[in-house]
């Protein structure tokens, strides 16, 4: 046991949140991502935990520094909080489990982060400040601001709550973020099919005579059902996005220049 | 022209906004937040709310999973806005001719700074050897000032020497060139479809394609009904102030006038209100949820 037996208190877990939501991947790179970072933002807990200048400290800081690791920054504290549980218990003789903790769990944090945090709320919420704004009201903005704090609150509560469960958290939270996951991708779904209706502003604008009658082709859709034609165009871009090679940067290029042929033939008209 | 302290502001804007977008994440780091912003400080907010919604729902779906570079759409709509209120170029023009391009652009800044931070990496691995925390911190650090200059450098340069050719720019579209106008304005109305697309890339599509069809069809049914309305209503003032000047002051006709477009708040709560359901009706049925969350994930993107 080389633990000075330092147990963590409140101001430790402020610190670690204030690091976190401050500069948690301020160090982010090509090589080892957020390695840097996870050491940083639980450094004065380690030189508490193992004491300044000795060995067991050095052992456990390159432990943290030296591997790759890279999770999703709305719930990497899970994983600090139940490390830190086990440091502070067993010091350096946690560190195998540690440095195996952290390869095991960061790839399925990131992919819960990922959809819930970095897809979903911004597709919910930043759709609806978006399409605000473009009327000219900046409320859906401000709306989006409010719901990020409570996010901000969570990401600050889970460090906690880690800490106190430990693995146990992880069981239990899988089954339940999994049912909230595929119930918001219900919202998310619905809230795309809205959208396209709402959001993409374009008409035919091409009125071909066939046999000397004008055929208003946009009046013909509308018969059909309103805002096809923004309906096909997502369906369009949706299909070349599954061809091999294609980016997403790539099907924007690709769009402006058929927006611009188009437009400027007079084919397609903003609407 | 852009003012000197204009350019201050939005230089230090730029590297405030990627700061937010990594850490505290309060959204101030979004598209839209930056044309707000933007548009705030050149004076003409609804330009900017234009452009960064325009721009957000381009890049909706497009995530940073994984590490991966994006298109950098909060500097884009910065560019676009500050030069469509300092040139007079129309707001959709803007997004397509100025803002997607930069955007694009700036991914190449953005891959710098996130190698650069290899170097810092390397110089923390040193400082844990040496035990020199002061050391670490500031190496650490150095990682902000990467991030921070990927995009601060390309924001002042293009805003402190871009004036001249956003002007001749503008000046062609409207001119000679205002065929390619149409087209930007168009383009600029399409490209919202592209985030669209991207999102259903990674939405379980096939599994809720119910609710994509509920969602389209309630919006385009009432949306169009709204919008129809609005016109109605304005069609019939326009009718009675003409009635009014016929007839006689108490046989005057009172129209009722202030009806909305669709409000995409409701639309929102309806889709809430869908998902609620399925939440519940999948804590009935455990056995549903097993198949998990993601169904057809695609993540070549």
């Amino acid at each position: 046991m080389s633990s000075k037996g330092y147990k963590l208190t409140k101001a430790d877990f402020q610190q670690i949140n204030r690091r976190n939501l401050v500069g948690f991947q301020a160090g982010w790179n090509y090589e080892r991502m957020q390695h840097t970072g996870y050491l940083w933002i639980i450094l004065p807990q380690l030189r508490k935990i193992y004491g300044d200048g000795t060995e067991e400290l050095k052992t456990a800081c390159r432990t943290h520094c030296a591997p790759f690791f890279n999770t999703s920054n709305f719930l990497n504290t899970i994983i600090t909080g139940i490390d830190l549980a086990l440091e502070e218990t067993d010091g350096v003789e946690s560190l195998e489990t540690v440095a195996s903790l952290k390869t095991g769990l960061m790839g399925p944090l990131a992919s819960i982060g990922d959809s819930i945090f970095g897809s979903l709320l911004p597709t919910i919420f930043g759709a609806l400040a978006a399409n605000m704004a473009i009327e000219g009201n900046p409320l859906g903005l401000f709306i989006w601001i409010a719901v990020n704090i409570v996010v901000d609150w969570f990401r600050c509560k889970q460090t906690y709550i880690a800490y106190d469960q430990g693995m146990k958290l992880v069981t239990t939270m899988s089954d339940k973020l999994n049912a909230i996951t595929d119930a918001a991708t219900v919202m998310g779904v619905f809230m795309v099919g809205a959208l396209v209706s709402t959001n993409v502003g374009i008409v035919v604008s091409a009125v071909p005579e066939i046999g000397g009658v004008a055929i208003n082709i946009q009046d013909i859709l509308n018969n059909i059902c309103p805002k096809l034609v923004p309906a096909a165009l997502v369906g369009f871009v949706y299909w070349i996005l599954g061809k091999k090679g294609m980016t997403s940067t790539k099907a924007i290029f690709i769009v402006l220049v058929i927006g611009i042929v188009f437009g400027a033939l007079g084919w397609v008209a903003k609407g | 022209m852009i003012q000197w302290w204009q350019i201050l502001l939005l230089t230090l804007y730029a590297g405030f906004q990627i700061m937010d977008e990594l850490h505290w994440y309060s959204s101030a780091g979004s598209a839209v937040f930056s044309g707000f912003i933007t548009g705030l400080v050149m004076g003409d907010m609804a330009t900017g709310l234009f452009i960064g919604g325009s721009m957000q729902l381009t890049i909706l779906g497009v995530g940073t999973f994984g590490g991966a570079s994006r298109i950098d759409a909060n500097s884009g709509t910065l560019i676009a806005t500050a030069f469509a209120v300092s040139s007079g170029m129309d707001p959709e023009q803007a997004l397509a001719a100025l803002g997607v391009p930069v955007a694009a652009i700036l991914v190449y800044t953005d891959i710098l700074g996130r190698m650069a931070n290899t170097f810092w990496g390397h110089a923390c691995d040193a400082d844990v050897e040496k035990m020199n925390w002061g050391a670490y911190n500031v190496h650490y650090w150095m990682g902000a000032v990467s991030w921070c200059l990927s995009r601060m450098i390309p924001v002042f340069l293009a805003l402190a020497f871009g004036q001249g050719l956003v002007d001749a720019i503008t000046t062609a579209l409207n001119g000679d060139l205002a065929w390619l106008g149409t087209g930007l304005t168009v383009a600029g109305g399409m490209l919202p479809a592209v985030g669209f697309a991207i999102l259903l890339r990674y939405l379980p599509v096939k599994k809720h394609v119910a609710y994509l069809i509920l969602g389209f069809i309630i919006a385009a049914l009432l949306g169009t009904a709204f919008s129809s309305i609005v016109t109605l209503g304005t069609d019939a003032s326009t009718l009675a102030t003409g009635l009014n000047s016929l007839l006689g002051e108490d046989a005057a006709v009172a129209v009722g006038g202030g009806y909305k477009g669709l409000s995409m708040l409701t639309i929102a709560l309806i889709g809430f209100a869908l998902a609620y359901i399925y939440y519940k009706q999948s804590q009935a049925a455990p056995a549903a949820v097993a198949a998990g969350a993601e169904g057809d994930d695609d993540d070549e993107l």
